[in-house]
């Protein structure tokens, strides 16, 4: 039953203090999807019988088949708040209907990419952990996540009907449970919240912001239904009955007081106050249904004023259990209720974001337009992915309006991004055929989307390759782009069963990196078509959908391999020359790492190309010793413009050196998109121009002969600074109980594993071993350690880092041995070119 | 007027010479810097002259049935500046050496045809040795835009071929191709990379084969391919001719 229509939800649109955009974020198969369910079961689409059974959110057949979420996805919903409720909301509201955008991601980490896309365009996040497996690897990389893009989290510790019916956990290890999961989640929040401007973000029970409860039984709530409730009965004000009701705040039921000490010497043992008022009566529920005495269990029901149909009192044990906890605290109304109540609407959220979110200086009408979330200012709209039509090889733009209002035909200036502001790169103007709002498998035509809201666009799919900004203002900057915590480190190359179905397959191969944010799609110089991908789960779906939606063609798959990268490992031991093809321009260049810290800093965008110079000079200064004079004068990062290595001029007092800036800054895009070893992408190198000499004429000097010598040059100097390879390395974390270690480090040690963390979990036998394992020896890892343990290992691995292997390109051994495997896959010559092929005479 | 065309055998000091005949001047005399015959040397690097080729300079002047002066370069770029004022051992001496004694030759000859398009570099220098000499300078092609020059000159009927090429994304396969041939790729070049499609940043050198002034035109039979500079995305690579012979039209 649909409890609203489009024009209603339309109108609420306007209302923006009364907006709440988030996503759903977890570790997998800790509940989002089942939970979200149960939220959308509240909002009226699907009826409420089915709230637990059918994942609303799963729109496609394998995500059902395998039960984890692939792709994300968004609903509409709406939600009131009663005059008591209304008046805990911190911000200003206008009226008491919420419109609540929330998009569900998956948690397999093989996917977060479609999380940093959810988290773009929402403000808020609804962080779901498991009871029992407490805060696994996933979490930690998704609410670091969000606090990059500056989201405020509230937490729902879910699957508590498993702790109590299958750990039979008494009410006391529940609490410390609790306790420790909550801990676990500030310690990471406040390890990664950014300083200052959006004040604490740790979740504390008692001040509502989190909520415990059973997604799949969809019952949950937070202190503060618990304490309104008794609030009335006591007759104190809720929100100190909500302090009582957390912490070591004891009730002794004979004397009716509150104390701060477990125990009275004089009127026996007191009660914890979360024990006694929130978790007594869902344990009688659970007591009495489970152990068959419906008589008492509806006695408490009639106490507690829920309301049982006839039809109902026939039901036994755990389905009754399931009817009584769903009336008694319903999950929607509790978690609707933290989430309407705690996170920020998009005008409160916008003022702080806005610096993280636009490029631009802060005080342009644009950055002013998003500041104020102001539907009238000019139009700031920002796609953060694109989503698959049921019209083969289109796609909805998916995105959110910061500024201004977009409407259907309206003519809009779409910049990718590699646009600068000025220049034409990257830029098309067009009109937006239709917007529409997109709710889980449906979409609805609206006339126009004001600022603070998320939408989808018909029409614009050609002209963006995934991501981009959509204005109508020609100063504008762009909206940052997103940085992903995955990094498609894992490749495969295909080819078509059939020749003639290569047009096919390369067509299809576009819409796949279209279709999702992490994938990258290439074509090799030997024309092998490879797919990148952050591991082989995600690899899989890729190939899938290649195959089935994409290109529809049969296809070949070649063997999972890594991608490496290129770096050096000392400073090069003299200046590399090179010439321009026309011998009149020379350019000397030396190469050396830039270590591993700044290297870091730079992949995680604390270091970036957009950053003000002299600010940025400042750090590199303090913190990496570099010298003033260089810090200040780093020309380019690279590739895409946004990479690890630096172009730096340390020339003193030359001719012509800006003007041939862009020439440099190409070749050098060029050299570090394709090492001089095996074609790979360079990583932690700095370039050094450490003099020109330049030909006089401009015309001598133009992009056909600066950027071959500059590439030229590079090459040069990373084979005169012992040119090394670094390969990806998979945090893997394995839970499995202590009768499985012996299979979890066998299967570690024949792969190269290496442990560094080994924790079991208070009061169980399990076992949470963390560790890194190469890439390279991750392929069939999962079904080695499954056989290795009899099924009792379950391992996520997650990117964490490059390491650099020992030994040099040039010499004899392993990593010779590798390039050289990677030259022949790329159908390159075996032996890689030497110095004297990219080095001058003077 | 009467005029001697400094050639060198590519396709503008050509060109140029067509636009001379058509505004009325009258060529005499043409006159060419070749590299020292005994160093065997056919590729200088020049910052003045083209030399890949020069070997073959002289057809040209059979071709017109006109008289043939040339000079040996013997100085090197010693003023890289833009402008240029006299110095000793510069190659600009050379060609100042070379146009004085065509006109000790030819007193009656005004003026100098010079093929430059955009090069300041070396119209300054040619202005500045016909100033020294009293003549005329006379290049039409001066900041003609390159992408229609080279559509005009192709169909006037210049036929030249690349002797050498010199910048991203050419390569040895483009030697000995036809302007005619190469005038989509240059096109391309010069969309992508922004290289100059008339070579004129040194992208690329070409030699005549035939054009409407010429009374007789040149066949290559055997030519050679030199690689100058290995590069992989900018290989510097000529084509050195070792046999020709002159057919009439």
């Amino acid at each position: 039953m649909v409890n609203f229509t489009i024009d209603q939800i339309r109108g609420l649109m306007d209302k923006i203090s009364n907006i709440r955009n988030m996503s759903v974020i977890a570790h997998v198969d800790h509940g989002k999807s089942t939970l979200t369910d149960s939220l959308v079961a509240k909002a009226g689409i699907i009826s409420s019988a089915k709230a637990g059974e059918t994942r609303f959110t799963d729109t496609r057949q394998d995500e059902q088949d395998r039960g984890i979420t692939i792709k994300s996805t968004a609903i509409s919903m709406y939600f009131e708040l009663d005059a008591e409720q209304l008046e805990d909301v911190k911000e200003k509201t206008d009226g008491n209907g919420f419109l609540i955008n929330l998009i569900d991601s998956p948690g397999h980490v093989d996917f977060s990419s479609e999380v940093t896309a959810a988290l773009r365009v929402t403000d808020g996040a609804l962080v779901v952990v498991d009871t029992i497996s407490g805060v696994s690897v996933q979490t930690e990389t998704v609410l670091r996540q969000a606090l990059t893009e500056m989201i405020k989290p509230v937490v729902m510790i879910n699957k508590v009907d498993r702790a109590m019916l299958e750990r039979q956990l008494p009410k006391e290890e529940l609490y410390q449970n609790f306790r420790r999961v909550v801990e676990d989640v500030n310690v990471n929040i406040s390890t990664f919240q950014s300083e200052g401007i959006m004040g604490d973000l740790q979740v504390y029970p008692d001040a509502g912001t989190v909520a415990f409860g059973s997604g799949l039984h969809a019952w949950g709530f937070t202190l503060r239904q618990f304490a309104v409730r008794y609030a009335k009965k006591f007759g104190i004000d809720r929100n100190r009955m909500m302090k009582k009701l957390w912490g070591d705040n004891f009730f002794n039921a004979k004397t009716k007081k509150w104390s701060s000490k477990s125990t009275d010497p004089l009127n026996g043992n007191n009660d914890r106050g979360f024990n006694m008022f929130a978790l007594e009566p869902i344990y009688k529920i659970f007591d009495a249904t489970m152990n068959e005495r419906k008589d008492e269990a509806f006695a408490l029901a009639d106490k507690l004023e829920i309301k049982i149909t006839s039809e109902e009192r026939d039901l036994n044990g755990k389905l009754l259990l399931k009817v009584l906890m769903r009336k008694f605290l319903p999950a929607a109304e509790a978690l609707m209720e933290m989430i309407c109540i705690h996170l920020p609407s998009p005008k409160v959220a916008q003022k702080y974001r806005c610096a993280g979110l636009y490029e631009g200086p802060l005080d342009d009408v644009c950055a002013k337009g998003i500041q104020e979330c102001d539907p009238k200012g000019p139009l700031m709209l920002y796609v953060s992915k694109m989503v698959p039509t049921s019209d083969k090889g289109r796609f909805y733009a998916f995105g959110r309006v910061f500024s201004g209002t977009a409407a259907s035909g309206m003519k809009v200036r779409i910049q990718g991004p590699n646009y600068k502001p000025g220049k034409k790169d990257d830029l098309f103007v067009k009109s937006i055929q239709r917007t529409i709002l997109m709710m889980g498998r449906f979409i609805e035509s609206i006339e126009d989307c004001p600022a603070g809201n998320i939408l989808g666009l018909v029409g614009i799919d050609q002209y963006l390759l995934k991501s981009g900004t959509l204005t109508t203002e020609e100063t504008a900057y762009n909206m940052r782009v997103m940085k992903f915590s995955v990094s498609p480190v894992v490749q495969v190359a295909v080819e078509v069963k059939n020749q003639q179905d290569l047009p096919k397959l390369i067509e299809g191969l576009k819409r796949l990196s279209k279709s999702d944010p992490c994938v990258m799609t290439l074509t090799s110089e030997s024309g092998e078509h490879i797919i990148a991908g952050a591991g082989e789960l995600h690899l899989e779906i890729c190939l899938k959908d290649l195959e089935d939606d994409h290109a529809q063609v049969p296809i070949k798959k070649g063997e999972p391999v890594v991608g490496y990268r290129e770096t050096v490992l000392a400073e090069s031991y003299d200046n590399a020359l090179a010439k321009s093809p026309n011998k009149h321009n020379r350019i000397f260049m030396k190469a050396q790492p830039l270590g591993e810290e700044l290297t870091a800093a730079m992949e995680e965008g604390k270091i970036t190309p957009r950053d003000d110079v002299k600010e940025r000079g400042r750090v590199l200064v303090e913190n990496y010793e570099w010298d003033p004079n260089d810090a200040r004068k780093i020309w380019a990062f690279e590739p895409e413009n946004n990479g690890s290595n630096l172009l730096v001029d340390t020339t003193k007092a030359v001719q012509y050196l800006n003007e041939v800036k862009d020439h440099c800054v190409n070749g050098f895009r060029w050299a570090a998109k394709t090492g001089p070893s095996a074609e790979e992408p360079m990583r932690g190198c700095r370039f050094n121009i450490t003099d020109v000499a330049l030909h006089a004429d401009s015309i001598h000097r133009g992009a056909g002969q600066i950027m071959p010598a500059c590439r030229r040059a590079i090459y040069a100097s990373v084979l005169m600074a012992q040119p090394g390879l670094q390969e990806p390395i998979y945090l893997v974390e394995i839970q499995c109980p202590d009768s499985a270690m012996g299979g979890v480090y066998s299967v570690l040690n024949r792969r190269r594993g290496e442990v560094f963390d080994e924790e079991q979990r208070p009061g169980t036998s399990q076992m949470t071993i963390k560790a890194y394992l190469p890439v390279n020896e991750s392929f069939g890892f999962v079904t080695h350690l499954r056989a290795e343990t009899s099924g009792q290992a379950f391992p996520q691995s997650v990117f964490d880092h490059w390491s650099t292997m020992s030994g040099t390109t040039t010499e004899p051994g392993k990593v010779s041995e590798i390039v050289k495997g990677v030259r022949l896959r790329k159908g390159l010559k075996e032996e890689m070119l030497g110095l004297d092929h990219y080095y001058d005479k003077l | 007027m009467k005029v001697v065309a400094l050639i060198s055998g590519g396709k503008d000091s050509t060109y140029n010479m067509m636009e001379c005949f058509k505004h009325g001047h009258e060529i005499v005399a043409l006159a060419h810097a070749h590299p020292p015959y005994n160093t065997g040397k056919e590729e200088l690097d020049s910052f003045l002259f083209q030399t890949v080729g020069s070997s073959a300079v002289y057809a040209i002047a059979e071709c017109m049935e006109l008289p043939f002066f040339h000079k040996e370069i013997r100085g090197t770029a010693v003023t890289q500046e833009l402008g240029y004022t006299v110095t000793k051992d510069d190659e600009t001496e050379d060609l100042y050496a070379l146009l004085k004694e065509v006109k000790e030759h030819n007193p009656e000859v005004g003026a100098v045809s010079v093929g430059a398009i955009f090069s300041s570099y070396q119209g300054n220098r040619v202005q500045h040795v016909c100033d020294r000499l009293g003549l005329k300078m006379l290049a039409y092609l001066w900041h003609r835009d390159q992408v229609e020059l080279l559509q005009e000159m192709v169909s006037n009927g210049v036929e030249a071929i690349l002797i050498k090429v010199a910048a991203l994304g050419l390569g040895s396969e483009d030697l000995g191709k036809t302007l005619s041939e190469m005038t989509p790729k240059l096109l391309k070049l010069h969309e992508k990379y922004g290289i100059h499609p008339c070579g004129e940043g040194g992208e690329f050198e070409s030699f005549t084969l035939d054009c409407p002034l010429f009374k007789k035109r040149i066949v290559v039979d055997k030519s050679e391919t030199i690689t100058h500079s290995e590069d992989q995305v900018a290989p510097v690579v000529y084509l050195s001719i070792k046999q020709l012979h002159i057919v009439p039209k």
